[in-house]
This record gives structure tokens, sequence and C-alpha cells, in this order.
């Protein structure tokens, strides 16, 4: 008897350092319960797999640039070696967050090859033209009247395409357009050769506004071998007709002579500024694409998931209701059929809610509707250990054995069978929590550690209960323990 | 109150409806396979084929007015750029036209971004605050259903490798083919509903027959044992004591199913809609996953 009492004295500690975790460490609400954008990211590599150190670099890469961006909280970390998902809590919108994460950002500087001037100013117009067709458009969709000014862009377009010798591909006028103007950028950059300086050589961006009108430009500061080679370029071409190029993920943003000033040193001081029509906007995420610099592989978002945080609070509502609710109909259930047992078990149940949401703030588990199901599933699955004992001790009451016997071999009986039905319930759990996604993980957790506390409560916790209640002369009456009607049996 | 199953003599009846059940399955699956658009044993939902699926509210003073999909989408064919995809898209309202849920082909975060502004020029104003957008890659769709029939092989693996360990050959075989038998029947319920509602599964579903198998087997364990122990204490005939174990554990089996459909029931009813079908699907395999414990795997036990 001295054993049990330590055990509800321990009982009674762990509940109040549940409560005390509850309330000094609150839950950590997943997006979808707290509302904000998640995207997960998937690292391209044509040949073999990623491995761990092209990983860790595009990691570091991804998170710079999140940190650049100056959201509030975010959450970066990796999935299944070659994915890496990133929460944006609070986001609504992470179209932002996606232009910026999703370039590779690859910086080079490139000299013009020499006598392609003519085929260079010929290019740059066809740009021109190109971009203006592509404002258009934009202008065209949305005034509603199409048909003519759609028409007109299309003829301008076929006009382009006869000057390149190219015909495009797709299918849409939009796709074209697009198609197009890859084309002219790849054709501008196949003018330029490469040199040793790229965005390796960077280390600092920033931008500012431009003094005569309201573009942004955008400002590159060298290291100091960066800065020498930068000189050394700007030396070989100065005064020339050669063009300086800035190249980005292989389109040239912007094209740039050197005056004849600088033929003897080349342009000194360690830094550049690109200045090529840079809306605010543009200018920023150029500038925190270049402060984290480019990506050793692409990637590619592969999912978005963005959720309100109205909807959010909606679900934890939903989700708070479908959980009490349950607890209380188990309840009614047990009492029902089990009188006093069933009071236990339910004070087993209260035990095993604070003890669960206990360990997600300490471990921490972050709760998602899908983990809240695996909560709420596990409810069922935790009083059924104590059916099974329950039932046991009722056939050695009918059996006619006394009372606290009953509960002794009820227990003992009961504890094999118990631990070997969860056993492939944790095997399904650590498969779950293996190869599932972040979504699954999550139920995946929540139903294991469930499992688990579940063996702890309904075994250990309701068998200290129970003896401390038949310390009790008034509850050891056993018409407490079996429905009236069935006793006579 | 005792129980008093007559396994014995129904030994055929229960053995029959069970084909008859799995036989219903499987007529599903091969028509959804062959005779519908999707060409699939299931209607495969978003997250395994890719795609864009938008639910939103709109903000209305009383009550939200009424409005054909059939008319907006036409509104929105006239604005977009690509009439391609308005081909491919489908709209619903529901909650008295309130909340708007649209599901296209794979969009990108802009072009979908001008989808909503579209919509909220059609029909808006829109309460951005009720935003429930996913996007979804074809590629990573096919990862992950390949991730999901992989978690299922791998723990159907594992969970047999235990029952061997655990039972003797035959009692291993009869609790395995009574897992089967429950997931083959949910799966099968699906493709039926796939077909007549156009139900879709996503990685959920694989989720809620990962939790099906190791729910059905600790049933099937739980009587399992008791028929060992029965047998060990040999007081009446094989078949007897089979039925007499099955009639011991009987109330123990339907009320933890009881007691797990309940919480289940009340997701169904006040939980989340992105948790209704997984519920669903969880609660038919504890019905059918009880049914194969309490009826069918002893059934097969029993010598003629």
């Amino acid at each position: 008897m001295k054993r049990r009492q330590g055990w509800l004295f321990f009982i009674i500690f762990l509940l109040t350092l549940s409560v005390y975790l509850l309330i000094n460490y609150p839950l950590q609400l997943g997006l979808d319960l707290q509302g904000g954008s998640q995207l997960t990211l998937q690292i391209i590599k044509e040949e073999g797999n990623v491995t761990r150190d092209e990983l860790e670099a595009v990691n570091s890469v991804i998170d710079k640039r999140v940190n650049n961006l100056g959201v509030s909280e975010s959450n970066l970390q990796t999935l299944g070696g070659d994915q890496l998902i990133l929460e944006l809590p609070g986001e609504q919108n992470p179209l932002v967050a996606s232009r910026v994460l999703g370039k590779t950002a690859l910086l080079e500087f490139r000299t013009q090859i020499e006598g392609t001037s003519t085929d260079l100013k010929t290019l740059q117009l066809q740009r021109l033209g190109i971009k203006e067709l592509i404002e258009q458009f934009s202008v065209a969709e949305k005034s509603k009247n199409d048909g003519n000014f759609l028409k007109v862009i299309q003829d301008d377009l076929k006009e382009i395409e006869q000057e390149l010798n190219y015909s495009s591909t797709s299918n849409d006028l939009y796709g074209k357009l697009i198609e197009i103007k890859k084309y002219v950028d790849k054709e501008i950059t196949n003018l330029f050769i490469k040199t040793d300086l790229s965005g390796k050589d960077l280390i600092n961006a920033g931008r500012r506004q431009e003094q005569t009108n309201s573009n942004w430009e955008v400002l590159l500061t060298f290291s100091n071998s960066g800065g020498e080679k930068f000189a050394e370029i700007t030396k070989s071409i100065a005064g020339t007709n050669q063009l300086l190029a800035i190249i980005l993920d292989g389109e040239s943003i912007s094209e740039a002579s050197v005056g004849n000033q600088f033929a003897s040193t080349g342009i000194t001081g360690g830094s550049a500024t690109i200045s090529g029509n840079f809306s605010a906007e543009n200018a920023r995420e150029l500038e925190v694409q270049l402060k984290g610099g480019s990506l050793p592989l692409p990637i590619e978002i592969v999912e978005t998931n963005t959720i309100g945080a109205l909807l959010g609070s909606k679900n934890i509502l939903k989700s708070l209701y479908a959980a009490l609710s349950g607890l209380i109909f188990v309840g009614i259930f047990m009492i029902f059929n089990y009188r006093i047992l069933g009071f236990v078990s339910v004070l087993s149940l209260v035990l095993y809610g604070f003890f669960n949401l206990a360990l997600y703030s300490l471990i921490p588990v972050t709760l998602t509707l899908p983990g809240i199901s695996g909560l709420i599933l596990s409810i069922g699955m935790a009083v059924d250990a104590n059916i099974l004992i329950f039932e046991r001790i009722r056939e050695e009451l009918y059996d006619g054995n006394t009372l606290t016997r009953s509960i002794d071999s009820g227990f003992q009986r009961a504890n094999s069978s118990i631990v070997d039905g969860h056993i492939t319930t944790l095997l399904s759990c650590f498969v779950l929590f293996l190869l599932g996604t972040n979504f699954v993980k999550g139920f995946a957790a929540t139903l294991g550690i469930g499992v688990l506390i579940s063996l702890f409560t309904s075994l250990n916790c309701s068998k200290t209960i129970l003896r401390f209640f038949i310390t009790y002369q008034s509850l050891r009456e056993k018409n407490l323990y079996l429905p009236k009607n069935n006793f006579s049996n | 109150m005792k129980y008093n199953l007559q396994l014995i003599k129904n030994k055929r009846q229960i053995i029959s409806f069970s084909t008859f059940l799995i036989l219903l399955s499987l007529i599903g699956i091969l028509y959804s396979t062959f005779n519908t658009s999707y060409k699939k044993p299931i209607n495969l939902g978003m997250d395994f084929v890719g795609g864009n699926e938008l639910r939103i509210e709109r903000v209305c003073e009383e009550e939200c007015s009424n409005l054909s999909p059939d008319s907006v989408l036409e509104n929105l064919r006239e604005i977009s750029s690509n009439k391609n995809f308005i081909n491919n898209i489908k709209l619903q309202f529901q909650n008295n036209n309130k909340l708007v849920s649209i599901r296209t082909p794979y969009l990108s975060i802009e072009e979908s971004n001008n989808l909503i502004t579209n919509l909220d020029n059609i029909i808006g104003p829109l309460n951005y605050e009720s935003k429930d957008s996913r996007l979804i890659g074809p590629k990573l769709g096919k990862r992950l259903l390949t991730n999901c029939v992989t978690s299922l092989l791998v723990s159907l693996f594992a969970i047999s490798l235990y029952l061997t360990i655990r039972f003797d050959k035959k009692y291993a075989l009869f609790a395995l083919l009574a897992l089967f038998h429950d997931l083959l029947i949910v799966f099968g319920i699906f493709s039926w509903l796939g077909i007549i509602l156009s139900v879709e599964v996503n990685s959920l579903f694989a989720v809620s027959l990962l939790t099906i198998a190791g729910y059905s087997v600790n049933d099937t364990v739980v009587i399992f044992d008791r028929i060992r122990e029965n047998l060990k204490l040999n007081e009446e005939g094989y078949n007897e004591t089979i039925q007499l174990s099955v009639n011991e554990s009987f109330r123990r089996t339907t009320f933890t199913s009881i007691t797990t459909l309940i919480p289940l029931l009340s997701i169904i009813l006040f939980g989340s809609y992105s948790l209704f079908w997984f519920s669903l699907a969880l609660s038919l395999g504890i019905i059918v996953g009880s049914y194969s414990s309490i009826l069918l795997a002893p059934s097969l036990l029993l010598k003629d």
C-alpha cells in the first residue's frame, strides 16, 4: 500500500508539472491553425542524388535570403534529402517570397565580343519591342476589349519573329511572348564572353533611389580580390566600343560602356551600380538575392499552402469542439458501462490529455490538424486498455472473487495483450513518421506519443486511482462496479 | 450478460458475406480502372496528381447573392489570358453561396494570385483572411504517391513479420487475411465513392489505411490471444473453444470500437472539413476491422 501512495504522489507531481509546462511554454501551432504560408522547395539535379553538402549549401543560401527578406518569423527545415520546407507564419501572400527564393541568382560579369556592336543594337531594340508588347498584353487582358488590341500585338510579334528568323512553339499568346523574350535574352548573352568575376566576389549589396527619376539602382560591393578583377576587366575594355554586361540567371540586366578615362587603371574602389530601370520592389528582391549569394543548384517551388488567419482560428475552435465532445461522450459511455471503474478511466483520460499536451510543449511537437486528429483518435485507443482490464475485473468478480483480488489479477492478466496490441499501431506510426510528409508526420507523432502515454495512464494511473478509491469503505460495494441487471448472471 | 454468437453454425454465411464484399470492392476497383475518366483504381486527388485548390469566402452584408458557376466561369474566361486552363476549372458555391471553392490544374503562385484578383473583380469582395489555397506541382504529386505506397508496403511487411514471430503460421496467415480483407473493402468503398460522388483520395487516405492496418491487427491479436489461452486449458473441443473465446472477447472488441468511433464521429460532425473523408475512412475501417476480428478471422480458424 505504501508503494501505491508513492505512485499517487508521483502522478500528482506529474500533473502539476504538466500544468506548469503548459502555462509557461505554450503549444506551438501549425500553419493550418494560426494562418500563414508554407512553401516546399525541391532541389533540381539532372544527374545523381543531391549530396548532404549540396543540401546544406542550398539550405544556407535560402536561410540568408529569408532573413534578408525581413519576415518576422520563419522556419526552414530540410525534408527527405532534397527538399526544403519553409514556413512563414502570418504570411497571407507568399508571392514575393516565392520570387526571391525561386531564382538561382547566378550573377556573371561578361565582356562583349569584338565586332558585334550592330548585332547587339538590333537585339536590344527587339528586346525593347517585346517588353512593350508584354506590357500592352497585360493591359489588354484587363480591359476586356481584347479582340482588336490582341490582334495588333499578335501582328507585331510576328514581325519580330520574322526579324529574328525564329518561330515560337507555345500555344497561347502570352506563352509566345515569354518564349521570344527568352530567345532574345539568350542571343544577347551569347554576344558576351565570361570573365572570372561573378556573384561569388560580392561581399554586400544594397539599393538606392536614383536622383534623376523614381527608378531604383542596386549597389554592389566587391571583396578585395573581386575589386581587383573588376578593375582589370574594366581596364581591358575602357574606351573601346565593347560593353560590360551584368547577367543574372542568363538574362542580361545591364549593358554599359566603360569610359576612356579608365583606360590606365580600370574602375577602382571595389564597387559598382546596376541601374536597369528597377522598381523599388525589384531592386529589393535583387538585393536580397545577391546578399544571400547564388544557389549552388537550381530549385523549384513544388508546393505552396496558404491559410488565412481567420480560417486558422476557426480550425482551432472546431478541433476543440471535436476533442471535447469526443472526450465527454467516451466518458459517458465508460461510466454508463463500468460505473466506478468508468469514472476511474475518465480520470485517467483527463490525466492522459494533460500529459500529452505537456509532452507536446516539451519536445516540442507542432500541433496541426492531422496532429489533433491523431490525438483525438488516440483518446479512443487509450480507453482500449482500460476496457480490456475492466472486462477481466468483471469476469473475476462474477467468479466470486473479492474486489481487491479481482482488481489485482485484472490488471495483471490484461497486461500482456495490451502491450502486444499496441505494438502494431506503434509500428504503423513509426513507418508513417519515417516516410511521411510533414503533414502526415504530425499525425504519426501525436498518435504514437498518445499510444505510449496511454500505456502509462491506463495501466499505472488507473490502477493507482482505483487503489486509492477502495481505501474508502463506502466505495467498495460490488454493485458500484457491476451494473445491477447483470449481477444475477 | 453472456453473448452467444453461433460461429460454428454460421461459418459458411460469414465467409460468403466477406467474399461478397471483396467481390464488390474488386468490381469497383476494376470499373474505376477501366471505365472512368481518370482510369485509376481509385480517384486520386490533388496531393497525388498536382493542381491548385482554392477556398475563399465572400464578404456579404446579410445573405450572399445567388450566382451560377457557369456565368462566373464565362466572366473568368473573358478576362483571363490562358483560355485553355479555364476549360479545366471546377467551381462550386457552398454554404449559401458564401464559400467559393475552385479546382484547377497546377498554377504558379503568380497565376493563382491573378485568378484570385479576377475572381475578386467578378464576385468580390472576398475575405482574404478566410483563404485556403494549396498549389501542388505534378512532380511532387508523383513523389507523394510513391511515398504513400512504399509506406503502406513497408508497414504491411513489418506487421506480417511481427505476426509470424508472435504466432504460429496458421494464426499469422489468418490474421493477415483478415487485415487485407479490411484494407481491400475500405479501398473498394472509396473506389465506389469516386465513381458515384467523385470523391478523391489524398495522402490522408493513405494514412487512414495505415492506421486501419495497425488497428485491425490489434483487435485480431487480442481475440487470438484469448483463443490460445483457452485452448491450453483444453476443457472443450477445438471449435467450441474458439466460439467461446470469441464470445468472451465480444464485449471488449465492440466496446473498444465504440470508444474509438465516438471521437471519430465528433471529428466528422464538428471538425474541420479537411478531416471529413479521413475520419470517414477510419470509421469504416474500424467497423470492418471489428467485424473481421470477431467473425471472420476466428471462423477461418474453425475446422470442418
